[in-house]
């Protein structure tokens, strides 16, 4: 076999394997690497930090468990962000099933934040400085109701207290009271948003979603429809290096973690393609 | 006969779809939620029914004439038996007639499916990486001047989204963005485009009965 | 009256002006209040709407914030109400004058879509129009879609190998144009496949798109003579799960190693988990589908991809019928009609700022 027809058919078994070295071996001695976020992101944070007293934000916590590792360090970085910024934050899921991965995000957040509390004032109390919503199907509902009024849609909260009878509710009654909805989904949920909270009650929709969904997205951002963008774990982790460079806040950062991982992978395609295309120059000259 | 009924359903069944998006009057209204929620649902039981029964006769099938790998059907019909009897009888949220735990070891619908169904599908989802790698390594090749284009493009972004494309250029990540916002959503509008009048005329084909190769094809 | 003299004392202005009407264009049931803003509204928590239906006792039912001036309200058809609106500053209540009757009814015509009714005429005008002409016998051009043209090929190579052709049609419902397009596909596939008396493999995701397919399948066999050689278990049932649907294909990709693969209809991340595999097996493959996300996928791992609307245009293309063509030819037009509209709204956009770009909304 000549040289070119061997850098042009590499096995495949030879690509997967050295693409499961570069990313598991950064996962198992993990490091956290620094980002430069780009506006997307940034304009999300921004948003998120100048939610004022009065309003709060909602969370929509509508990722599945196959794409979790994705968006789950997003779910975490903007309750981080939130909670040290003091923001009321409203979180919700759309679907049954992501109930469970929204309470995860939520209870280590509050965990990580409550172990480090001083006083009950330090501490995040729920109903004063969040609440949980919980699933209200079909998801337009929600959509479209909140726009009038929180309460009605969601008359008791997940654990079952009567949601207008939770302090932090007694101001927030619809989306006239919400500065920011960000929707974290690897659906097309979030132009649910735009299409039903957005075109008819003005609310802002930002967005985390998986990078392969990502392209999708873009049309909505340049319009302004998306306030912000989150892509993928580089998005996820553009938020964190946001949260902890602006308010220093310490917890592990999965998403930064993966960023060797992440940067290993995408230089290790792009090695094969050059030399995929090395074989294909030697071959083009050859002939 | 035989194709003239499916088209004439066909032709009112559109006509009353177009008409439901023009008048919002409740009279009309609950003729439509009708067809589309009650009469839709009970058509898709019975394809279900039809479905799961295609499902295990090509599997008793295979079994029987001992197909390559016929050991394995075996290991759907039992898993399928057991998520079926688990499910109907034992709730949705452990609930059911049937007990679906022993000791602290549960087995109801909401466990099994957290705990088979989802880890699988995670692994099969995370297989992506592997083969985007190896389609990425035959396709991105030099042939020609789009595919140069594209290979050109395809670097940029994939260097410029990483945590060390700063540090190449400062001007690379804004770049990267300019190719994402302005190139691809330009694309995107042109294919969206050409879908949406797609949808119109294909449903207007096959309202008016023009387009039947659904039906098997012919004049 | 202690809150209206408290009002008084501090000075909460009350909201002025209250309008109300019949929501247009809906199904009824919805009256629509506005009303100015109060003169407070900058320090007040919001507004309470109250309503009444004999004009004498009003009971609240609903609130807004503060610097909204509309309020929907659920309402019974045919009940005259009359609404009041009061400014909320936390006890403080001042309350706006009554509106006049009202009372909600159905309409029978949608009047807000009206736009969109001049565009369906237009461009089901311009389809119309050219499927006429076709009619009667103008011929009419398509260009080559490289991957319809492979079909032909495609089976032909499975036949000289003594291979099966893996055909599948996504995880899309039976309402999704994709998965009628593909249907289409399939019809003709199903036809060469029964001439050549090569094998064929249909694996479904959905319940519904399964059984059409069986009987489109079924119907090709015949219509080509050979009824005979139709196996019915050619087309089954997989699974619902899209990764358990992957998984299944995946399967069969390597067990059966089909010579070809289509994969056409509506994808999402799967996409690529069974168009790498089918590469993997050394099959020609022709994806088609539109869903943007993954057209990048299937560009790279499959032979021939067809991007959105030429999936659509298969059957017209496959079959040459004057009439598909004749349609085809009027969405050319109507694309023509949409670019022009653009590129002058654009430029008036850009030339005046003038809020045309207002009537697309």
């Amino acid at each position: 076999m000549k040289l070119y027809e061997r850098l042009m058919t590499i096995d495949r078994r030879i690509i997967y394997g050295i693409l499961l070295g570069v990313v598991t071996l950064p996962l198992i001695f993990p490091s956290v690497v620094k980002v430069t976020p780009m506006s997307p992101v940034e304009k999300l944070f921004t948003a998120v930090d100048n939610t004022t007293n009065d309003k709060a934000l909602i969370l929509d916590c509508s990722y599945s468990p196959q794409i979790k590792a994705e968006v789950e360090p997003m779910a975490i970085a903007v309750l981080r962000h939130a909670f040290k910024t003091r923001k009321k934050i409203l979180v919700l899921s759309l679907y049954v099933e992501m109930i469970g991965l929204a309470t995860r995000a939520i209870n280590q957040v509050v965990e990580e934040f409550n172990s480090n509390a001083q006083t009950y004032e330090d501490s995040l109390i729920y109903g004063r400085d969040y609440v949980f919503l919980g699933w209200q199907p079909p998801p337009i509902v929600p959509m479209l109701g909140m726009g009038e009024s929180i309460s009605n849609i969601y008359v008791v909260d997940y654990y079952g207290n009567q949601t207008d009878t939770l302090q932090m509710m007694e101001r927030i009654r619809n989306y006239n009271d919400i500065s920011i909805l960000v929707a974290l989904s690897g659906s097309r949920i979030p132009i649910s948003w735009v299409a039903y909270a957005q075109n008819r009650y003005g609310l802002a929709v930002g967005v985390g979603c998986t990078a392969v969904s990502g392209a999708d997205f873009y049309p909505y951002y340049q319009t302004g429809q998306f306030t912000g963008l989150m892509v993928g774990m580089k998005g996820a982790a553009e938020y964190e290096e946001l949260v902890e460079a602006n308010y220093g806040v310490k917890g592990r950062r999965v998403a930064s973690e993966a960023m060797l991982s992440l940067t290993y992978a995408h230089l290790a395609i792009i090695l094969f393609i050059v030399i995929g295309n090395i074989g294909f120059f030697l071959h083009r000259r050859r002939k | 006969m035989k194709k003239t009924i499916p088209l004439t359903l066909i032709f009112i069944a559109g006509l009353l779809g177009v008409i439901s998006f023009v008048i919002p009057h409740p009279s009309y209204q609950v003729y439509d939620e009708w067809i589309r929620n009650d009469l839709l649902r009970v058509l898709s039981a019975f394809a279900v029914v039809l479905a799961l029964g295609s499902l295990l006769r090509v599997h008793f099938d295979k079994i029987k004439r001992k197909r390559k790998n016929w050991q394995f059907s075996w290991l759907l019909l039992i898993a399928f038996g057991g998520s079926a009897v688990v499910g109907l009888f034992g709730g949705v949220a452990a609930d059911g007639v049937l007990p679906t735990a022993v000791g602290s070891f549960q087995f109801d619908i909401q466990t099994l499916y957290e705990n088979i169904v989802i880890p699988l599908a995670s692994s099969m989802f995370a297989l992506l990486a592997f083969f985007m790698a190896s389609a990425a390594y035959r396709a991105f090749r030099v042939r020609s001047m789009e595919a140069t284009l594209l290979l050109v493009a395809a670097f940029i972004v994939m260097v410029g989204v990483l945590p060390m494309g700063y540090s190449i250029s400062k001007h690379l990540p804004g770049f990267v963005q300019w190719i994402l916002n302005v190139p691809n959503v330009a694309g995107q509008r042109g294919i969206v485009f050409g879908i949406a009048l797609g949808v119109v005329a294909t449903s207007l084909k096959i309202i008016l009965g023009i387009e039947r190769a659904w039906l098997g094809g012919g004049e | 009256m202690i809150t209206i003299l408290l009002c008084a004392l501090v000075g909460l202005a009350p909201p002025t002006d209250i309008r109300v009407f019949d929501a247009p264009s809906d199904g009824g049931g919805v009256i629509v209040v506005e009303w100015n803003l109060s003169a407070d509204d900058a320090s007040i928590d919001g507004y309470d709407i109250y309503r009444s239906d004999n004009g004498i006792d009003f009971s609240k039912v609903g609130f807004i914030g503060k610097s909204r001036s509309s309020y929907s309200d659920q309402t019974e058809d045919g009940v005259v109400y009359q609404y009041k609106v009061a400014a909320v500053s936390d006890t403080l209540l001042a309350f706006s004058e009554p509106s006049t009757e009202i009372a909600s009814e159905a309409s029978w015509i949608n009047v807000g879509k009206i736009n969109i009714y001049i565009a369906m005429v237009i461009f089901g005008g311009l389809i119309l129009y050219f499927i006429y002409h076709a009619r009667r016998g103008k011929k009419l051009f398509i260009r080559k879609i490289a991957g319809l043209q492979a079909i032909d090929d495609a089976v032909g190579r499975a036949t000289e190998m003594g291979k099966p052709i893996l055909y599948t049609l996504g995880l899309g419902y039976i309402e999704d144009i994709a998965t009628i397009a593909s249907l289409n596909i399939l019809g003709e596939v199903a036809k060469k496949t029964a001439q050549y008396d090569t094998k064929l493999i249909v694996p479904n995701a959905d319940p519904i798109v399964y059984t059409v397919a069986r009987e489109i399948v079924k119907e090709s066999y015949t219509k080509v003579g050979r009824p005979d050689a139709y196996d019915p278990d050619s087309v089954f049932f997989l699974a619902r799960e899209q990764m358990a649907y992957a998984a299944g294909i995946d399967g069969i990709m390597t067990r059966e190693r089909p010579a070809t693969n289509f994969l056409v209809g509506y994808f999402a991340a799967e996409s690529l988990v069974l168009a790498e595999t089918g590469a993997a097996t050394g099959a020609i493959q022709i994806a088609g589908t539109d869903a943007l996300a993954q057209l990048p996928f299937f560009v790279t791992a499959c032979d021939y991809t067809l991007i959105g609307e030429e999936l659509y245009a298969a059957s017209a293309y496959i079959s040459k019928r004057p009439l598909l063509l004749g349609a085809i030819k009027g969405e050319d037009w109507a694309k023509v009609i949409i670019a022009a509209a653009l590129i002058v709204a654009s430029v008036i956009g850009l030339l005046s700022r003038f809020p045309i770009l207002n009537l697309f909304q």
